[in-house]
Formats: C-alpha cells, structure tokens, sequence
C-alpha cells in the first residue's frame, strides 16, 4: 500500500504542473497586474518556480526509491 | 553605431573563450582517442555541469531570436516557449534516468544504440539516426542566424558590413571547429558555463534596467495590440499543441541525449533536469524584449532601417545596444554570439556521433576505436560548415521556420526511443512504417499549410482550430506503431497456440 501511495504522489508531481501549463485557458488573462506586467506573462513566468519546486520533490522521492 | 568601448569588450571576451575551449582539453584530463571521453567527456559530469551542458543546449539562438523575434512579429502567441521547457523537463524527469541507466549497463552513446539494441533492427536504428542528423542541420543554422544578427547590428553602419559580417562568422567557425576538434564535449562544457554566467549578467541587467528607462512594464504595454497583452482564443489550440509538440521533441534532438549521456549519475541527472525549469526565467525575460523593444523609439528607429522580415531576429541586440552603455552592450552581446556558437559545437557532435556510430559502422563494422574518433571529429568539423554553408545562402528568415520542420521530424522518432524505453509489446516493422508514415505526413501538412511555397507556418488548421503538425504526425505515427505492434503480437500469440 505505502508503495503504491508513492507511486500515486510521484505520478502527481509531474502532472500537476503539466496540468497547469496545458490548460491555457487558466492564465490566458490580462489582469491582475504585476507591477504592469499581464498576467498571462508573469504567472507563466513564476511558474517555472513551482514547476521546478514539484520535479525538485520527485527528484528527491525518485533517489530515495532506488 | 557602435562605439569602441562595445568593440573592445566584445573582442576579449571573446579571446577569453577561446581560451577556455582550447583548455577544455587539460580539464580532467582523459583519453581522448575514446569516443566517449572525446563525446561524453567521460560520462563525469556532476549535477552543476550537466546544468549547464544542458542549459546550453536550450538557451541557444532559439531562445536570443527565435523566441523574441516571434513576440516581436507575432505577440503572445511565441511566449509558449515558456510553458513548453517546463513540460520539457517533466518529459526527461521521467524518461532520461532511465535512458541513462540503461547506457551505463550497455554502452550506448547515442538513441540510436539503444535503438539497435532493444529492437534489433539495424533498418531501424540507421533511421532515427538519419532523422536526428537531418533534424539537427537547421537547428546549428538558427545558431547561426543568431550570430550573424549580433555580428549585423554591430557593424551596421560601417563600410563593407556584409563582407565584414561574413568572414567574422567564418572565423568564429574555424576557431570553433579547431577547439572542439582538439577538445571534444570537455571544451564545449567550459565554454558553456562562461557563456551562461554572461547571459545571466545580461537578463538580470535588462529586466532591471530597461523597464526603468522606459517608465515601466505598463507603459510598454498600454501601447500595444491585444494580441501581445493576452492570446486570441483562436489560437489556444495552437498554443498549447505547440507546448506539447516541442515539449515531446526537445529531449529526442540527438544533442539533448548527448548532454544527459554526460552525466555522472542518474540521480546527478535528475536533480539538475529538475532544476532546469529556473532556466526558463531568463528565456521568459528575453521573450518579453519582443514587447519590450516598442517602447524605445531609438532602437525601433535603428530598426525600420532593415527590411521587415529580418528587423525580428535583430530585436534583443539593437535592444541591448540602444539601452545599455557602450561597455555593457559589449558584454551582452558577445554572450549571445556565444551563446549561438557552443550549442552549435554540442550539435555538431552529436551528429557526428550519429554518423559514425549508427550509420557508418553499420556498414564498416571492423573500424578500429582510433579510426572511428577520427571520423566522428572530422565529421562534426563538416557538419558545422554545412550549416555555415546553408546560413550563407539560405534567408535568415527562412532558416527559423525550416527549425520548426526540424521539430516535426524529430518528433518521429519518439515510439522507438521513448516508448521504446517502457513498452515491451513494440514491434520494429510497426515502428519503422510509423516513423515513415509521421514523417511523410509530417511534411506534406507542412507544405500543404504553407501552399507548397515559403515556408513560414507549422500550424495546420483542423476542426478543433490551428495545430502544432508535430502533435498530428505524431499522433498518426503513434497509432501505427502501436496498432501494428497489438496486431502482430496477437498474431504470434495465436501462432504459438496452434
């Protein structure tokens, strides 16, 4: 059970952001502003924070599987 | 026009670089008559120099003008490039270790080794490695273009700038040839992280320093059609196929798989692809000195002086120029000269790989080790001037658009390599009519859309709005591969039964 619970949060680490960047109708959007940037602009641009933050998650669970 | 103080820290910047690529060859020292110590610079690379090495793969002239240029011309529609190396790294999270793995046990160099060897068919593995050489020829020539529109606005102005501009680029190549030559994946590594500490001088000192000179991101763009501010919902479909197609593409370009087969471990590789995705921030910042360049009439000035079709890729550096001072824009642009020259090295030997591995020897088999390194260096030398050759009579403008059907091809390859890594049931005869079949329709939608003219458009309009033709071939290619495969097992099954 505990393995496939991991592997389930595994599969999830990588969707999730995969999910967000697919599904372009969330940040297609003007406002709010970011110190004048759209918002179409600077969420995908934070994004690769988050993203990074997910696969650094997996990167870590995937070591300690092995 | 440029002034002296650009020139001067331009040019020994660049001597800097030279050196380093010539050191290359000292740099943990190994033997370089092996083809993996020469290619994969002995498999020793740790997370920070895979980082790099791989980093250097992707912030390439695609990202200084490509990307840019597209916003420039286009608007918002380009900046998929954003979402798309992320996807890119959660794709190679999953498949790369793997791949990786499997190379240390068996002694692949190249995709198309495991090619050979997990589906035993030469046919095969001969043409994913043809697909990756092709595919990788307009991708070294958009290195190219990026080089030549820094060498462009830096000379403009000056006597004889197109005779000037070409044996500049000649140079850089002949120098390029010669450390790589002497170097091998070692010298590309170092220059890779001293072009990477000058790009990431230049984002940091652009996304500061131009807003402020121009009063700010609203201003540039209150100023602008909606098109750059949001996408037109006409063109989600598009956006998205785009992010998906190139996503699935990037890691089967034959250099990418170069980078990841460097590294020291798989654990090493997965934290440095998870990392990766912080590379895009300076990507999302060069993309948006498309926007950002409407706002200084100066450099717009210095643009409407070229023609309409090539004022795109010249967007980043008459920036630079136009904004920052003499020294700094010496500085910047030289980062981006380099920044099309190391991954045009990485590419060329990952095709010569390629070529002396996966096509040569298939038919010479008994080359001796020092033969074959001798080959796959000369080879990456003639890969290069090819391109050169290509961007001499090819229009810049011409040669982005033929790296978008680079795209489309490479992406054929993917059931073999990918699929092939996990799926057991894959049969070589599906595999091979798939990738033909992708391939074939891969380029008859390419010219279809672009009504067997210029090409200009990667995009094929469908019921569900404008898609990405990579993601349509591949589609057709994958239902082949599988279909068959299900097919021809089930017959086997039933063989076996009777």
């Amino acid at each position: 059970m505990q393995i496939k619970a991991r592997h389930v949060v595994l599969v999830l680490l990588i969707l999730i952001p995969s999910f967000v960047n697919l599904g372009v109708p969330i940040y297609n959007r003007d406002v709010p502003e970011l110190v004048g940037i759209p918002f179409f602009y600077w969420f995908q641009t934070l994004w690769l924070f988050a993203t990074a933050g997910f696969y650094l998650v997996f990167a870590h669970l995937k070591g300690k599987q092995t | 026009m440029i002034g002296t103080d650009a020139i001067i820290s331009f040019v020994s910047l660049f001597v800097l670089f030279i050196v380093l690529g010539f050191y290359g060859k000292y740099w943990r020292r190994g033997d370089l008559d092996h083809v993996h110590e020469w290619s994969l610079a002995g498999r020793k690379l740790g997370t920070t120099l895979v980082f790099f090495l791989i980093g250097a793969d992707l912030y390439t002239a695609y990202s200084f003008v490509a990307i840019p240029s597209g916003i420039f011309a286009k608007g918002s529609l380009y900046f998929f490039a954003i979402p798309y190396v992320m996807l890119t790294f959660g794709v190679a999270l999953v498949t790369m270790p793997r791949l990786w793995t499997l190379a240390r046990e068996k002694g692949y160099i190249t995709a198309s080794d495991f090619v050979k060897d997990r589906f035993g068919s030469s046919t095969l593995s001969i043409m994913v490695a043809i697909t990756g050489i092709v595919a990788e020829l307009p991708y070294i020539a958009l290195q190219i273009v990026g080089m030549q529109s820094v060498l462009t606005v830096m000379l403009a102005g000056y006597a004889n700038a197109q005779i000037v501009e070409e044996i500049s680029l000649l140079i850089a190549f002949i120098i390029l040839a010669a450390f790589t030559y002497t170097s091998g994946l070692r010298g590309a590594t170092l220059t890779a992280v001293f072009k990477d500490i000058l790009i990431w001088i230049t984002v940091l000192v652009v996304i500061i320093a131009v807003p402020i000179s121009i009063g700010g991101f609203h201003n540039a763009f209150s100023h602008i059609k909606p098109n750059y501010v949001t996408l037109p919902s006409s063109l989600v479909p598009a956006y998205a196929t785009l992010i998906l197609g190139s996503a699935l593409a990037l890691y089967l370009y034959p250099h990418a798989i170069n980078g990841v087969l460097s590294s020291e471990s798989a654990q090493k590789l997965r934290k440095s692809t998870a990392l990766l995705p912080l590379y895009g921030v300076g990507l999302a910042v060069l993309a948006l000195m498309g926007v950002l360049v409407f706002a200084v009439p100066s450099a717009m000035n210095f643009l409407s002086g070229f023609p309409e079709s090539s004022r795109g890729i010249l967007v980043v550096p008459s920036l630079i120029l136009y904004t920052m001072p003499q020294w700094f824009s010496g500085i910047a642009l030289l980062g981006i000269f380099v920044g099309g020259l190391v991954p045009a090295a990485i590419m060329a030997m990952a095709q010569a790989n390629l070529l002396t591995r996966n096509v040569i020897k298939e038919f010479r088999p008994n080359i001796s080790d020092k033969l074959e390194i001798r080959i796959t260096k000369i080879s990456s030398t003639v890969f290069k001037f090819i391109a050169l050759g290509f961007v001499f009579v090819v229009p810049a403008t011409y040669a982005i658009s033929l790296q978008l059907l680079g795209g489309i091809l490479i992406a054929q390859i993917l059931p073999a390599v990918l699929f092939g890594l996990y799926v057991k049931s894959l049969k070589r005869t599906p595999l091979i009519i798939g990738l033909l079949v992708g391939i074939g329709s891969g380029i008859y939608m390419v010219e279809a859309a672009n009504n067997f003219g210029a090409l200009t458009v990667s995009l094929f309009n469908t019921g569900f709005g404008a898609i990405y033709i990579a993601v349509i071939s591949l589609t057709i290619n994958l239902i082949i591969s599988f279909s068959g495969s299900y097919v021809m097992n089930t017959i086997q099954k039933k063989k076996s039964e009777s």
